[in-house]
């Protein structure tokens, strides 16, 4: 075993944070303290990759020829370390975790030349088109279509659940391009490099917590050229699986909810007990933080053996774990936030939560960010294959006699 | 960052593995727990042929020099295998406090390396200690001569040892001193714990110690030491008893039929085994990570009191999830299922609780 950081990684340590410290703006920095989604507040989190993209850093995952830093896994891990710990907005995940690493394993020479650049930069901006209406967890029940004319494709149905389409310049999608036989197999996967083409019509839906993160989106013979297709008509079922297994190859989120647990430790410190003293210093408090730090060190232990490559990491069912794992953590975790706002959770504060408003929050920022983080994080449980269906994934992995 | 056994480790655990499973059977240890003896010789011995008994002492004390990883790599496989046999006590526990007594308690440790003899660390009170300032045996100055007064509870081989390492306050200090439990003012009352180890309870009563046998006069550091290395191996044999169960849970529930199917197609079934796999991933992901922590002397106390709070409570709701999905028959002490849960239930409410330690974490900051 071996786990300690050598000068050459703390050096580097050194350079990310001299960086981190000084290149984003000030608007940059608010996104980063007014973050309480996956998706940090857009134009803002977009500058920022574009910054990062100008240092060489906007991909650390990515390979090197694709235009990725090569880090080492224990370099990643600093970088997430010192990103976290300058509460800057995280770069959304749809182009550089989603769309990106499939095309670079499933995409035509063309659509990577095409595509990948854009992703690197920060220019594009992909929303995904994957459930609708009547197929959420049962995403192979989708029914949006796509039929073949001549060089094109003539799309029709309804999308729903795609994320910040409002703000989007491009679309992965998948379309039902065949009735015929099993479900999963008359599907197909489409890059659409617009989403203003004639015929679409997007709306964008008010979360729990008042902001329009989400959209639903509708299709009126909207035409599209077949180039746009990943991997073969009807095949877009396997494609969509490949997707999702980029996530293997690990994260680092608990850097990011280390820094929500300093965040809380020193809000309490200061907050008042309704027993008297401070929160921090209530028994209840202690022992139930004490429960969630726990929690915390255990997932960043699980994040850590993963990206090493400890053989634990071959097991199949790692992928589901670590979403069980780290959305029933984040919930824990923005519901303790709340517990420390108290009553100052309460009052709606949309303008004091909008990048660039001016608008002083009433207390202090986690006071304003905490429901709002509260409510949005009740989709983690939901999103990418609700925990219910994670959990059905685990157990059949498990050796029966 | 490197989270794995070496291959030497691997060759270890194998041949420890495969002498429990061929000399240390469920129905084997029954019979170990219901004799008289603390332990079988027989397997001590064995033991002590590998090269156990003296693994974690320094090569200066006669000792092998191994590492934190070669005590968790073992002891995961101890707690597999449900194994009564003193090791956290006669050896990392008693052991590890005899061996701060330098050249003059070289004899008895030699003995203890060479498995003739057990040693035991006397230190919990009332009903658990957590914090060590709050011990109430006392060492304290009668007359011109040093007297130990107190009682000592779940002291692991206690009735079995040659000697009793006693922790005691010694006016602002924390003292640990060696008794000969034949001693006059020693009693000592011995049973059998829930998961089959002996311990006992033993009181003090002004008992004369020599100057001589004060091991530590100040240890208040090594002790923390000990006990951190101790709760290492108590949790690794925590996460072995977990893998096991999770492993016959599963195997139980793709068999077992009720209402014509096998009870894992049932969804809350299947759901509570991965929530089973999910506490297990965890806790042997903390304790590989603790593990590599110690190995480099950088494991703080804190990570310490993470890992005993993790390997408590994950392993309590793995132990009780697999006596409900076994139903019935889970109940009963015929089957390993319960022994394993009563192993992890020990495990849990020696050394500091779950939720002492929870509360320490939550008060220490980060």
């Amino acid at each position: 075993m071996d786990i300690a950081f050598s000068p050459e990684l703390e050096a580097f340590r050194r350079e990310v944070a001299e960086f981190l410290d000084t290149a984003p703006t000030p608007e940059i920095r608010e996104a980063g303290r007014k973050t309480t989604s996956v998706f940090a507040p857009f134009e803002a989190v977009m500058a920022w990759h574009k910054l990062l993209h100008a240092r060489g850093w906007a991909a650390p995952a990515w390979p090197k020829q694709y235009g990725g830093t090569g880090w080492s896994v224990e370099q990643r891990y600093i970088f997430a370390e010192e990103y976290w710990r300058c509460d800057l907005p995280p770069l959304l995940p749809n182009g550089l975790q989603m769309v990106g690493p499939l095309l670079m394993e499933l995409g035509s020479e063309e659509q990577k030349a095409k595509y990948l650049p854009g992703i690197l930069a920060g220019e594009d901006y992909w929303t995904q088109g994957y459930s609708e209406p009547g197929a959420g967890s049962d995403l192979a029940a989708l029914q949006c279509s796509a039929v073949a004319d001549g060089d094109d494709y003539i799309i029709n149905g309804q999308k729903i659940w795609t994320t910040l389409a409002h703000k989007a310049n491009r679309m992965f999608m998948l379309v039902r391009t065949s009735t015929d036989g099993k479900k999963q197999q008359g599907i197909s996967f489409l890059l659409l490099d617009r989403v203003d083409y004639p015929g679409m019509e997007i709306r964008p839906i008010i979360g729990l917590d008042g902001i329009p993160e989400q959209c639903e989106v509708f299709f009126d013979n909207v035409r599209v050229p077949q180039s746009a297709r990943v991997g073969a008509e009807n095949d877009g079922w396997s494609v969509a699986k490949a997707l999702l297994k980029h996530e293997r190859g690990g994260s680092a989120n608990s850097p990011a909810m280390y820094r929500r647990l300093e965040t809380i430790r020193a809000a309490a410190s200061g907050a008042p007990s309704p027993h008297g003293g401070t929160l921090l210093d209530d028994p209840v408090f202690q022992r139930d933080l004490g429960e969630l730090e726990a929690e915390v060190a255990a997932y960043a232990a699980f994040e850590k053996l993963v990206i090493s490559r400890h053989p634990m990491a071959a097991d199949p069912s790692i992928p589901s774990m670590n979403k069980v794992i780290s959305s029933e953590l984040t919930q824990r975790i923005s519901v303790v936030m709340t517990r420390v706002a108290g009553v100052e959770a309460l009052p709606l504060q949309h303008e004091a939560l909008t990048v660039g408003s001016n608008v002083a929050p009433l207390g202090s920022d986690l006071e304003l960010v905490a429901m709002p983080y509260y409510l949005n994080s009740r989709a983690t449980t939901i999103y990418a294959g609700t925990n219910e269906v994670q959990r059905d994934l685990i157990a059949r992995t498990l050796p029966t006699a | 960052m490197d989270f794995t056994f070496t291959a030497e480790q691997e060759m270890l655990r194998d041949s420890l593995g495969k002498l429990l499973a061929q000399g240390y059977t469920f129905e084997q240890r029954k019979a170990i727990v219901r004799g008289d003896h603390a332990h079988s010789a027989l397997i001590w011995n064995q033991l002590g042929e590998m090269g156990l008994l003296a693994l974690p002492f320094a090569e200066r004390n006669g000792g092998l020099g191994g590492s934190a990883s070669d005590l968790v790599a073992i002891s995961e496989l101890l707690g597999r295998h449900l194994v009564v046999e003193p090791y956290a006590g006669s050896i990392v526990l008693g052991g590890g406090a005899l061996a701060l007594g330098g050249d003059a308690v070289r004899p008895l440790l030699d003995a203890v390396i060479a498995g003739t003899a057990l040693v035991a660390l006397a230190h919990e009170e009332r009903h658990g200690i957590g914090t060590p300032s709050l011990l109430q045996t006392t060492l304290h100055d009668t007359a011109g001569t040093l007297q130990l007064t107190g009682e000592k509870r779940l002291v692991l081989a206690g009735a079995e040892a040659k000697a009793l390492i006693v922790s005691a306050r010694a006016g602002d200090r924390l003292a640990l001193v060696k008794v000969d439990p034949t001693a006059s003012g020693v009693t000592i009352a011995d049973y059998t714990m829930i998961d089959g180890r002996r311990a006992a309870t033993v009181r003090f009563a002004d008992v004369a110690v020599a100057p001589a046998d004060v091991l530590c006069a100040d240890a208040a550091e090594p002790l923390q030491q000990i006990i951190a290395t101790a709760t290492l191996a108590l949790c690794a044999e925590a996460v072995g008893a977990m893998a096991a169960l999770l492993e016959m849970t599963s195997a139980y529930a793709g068999t077992r039929k009720q209402f014509g199917t096998p009870i894992g197609a049932f969804q809350v079934i299947a759901h509570r085994l991965a929530d089973m796999k999910i506490a297990y991933t965890k806790a042997h992901a903390l304790l590989l990570y603790t593990t590599a922590l110690a190995e480099t002397g950088a494991a703080a106390a804190r990570d310490i009191a993470l890992l005993k709070a993790q390997a408590g409570r994950l392993g309590r709701s793995i132990g009780e999830s697999a006596v409900q999905i076994h139903g019935g028959i889970g109940m009963t002490d015929e089957l390993p299922v319960g022994h394993y849960l009563k192993r992890i239930l020990a495990v849990e409410t020696m050394l500091g609780s779950t939720e002492y330690h929870l509360r320490l974490i939550g008060s220490s900051g980060q």
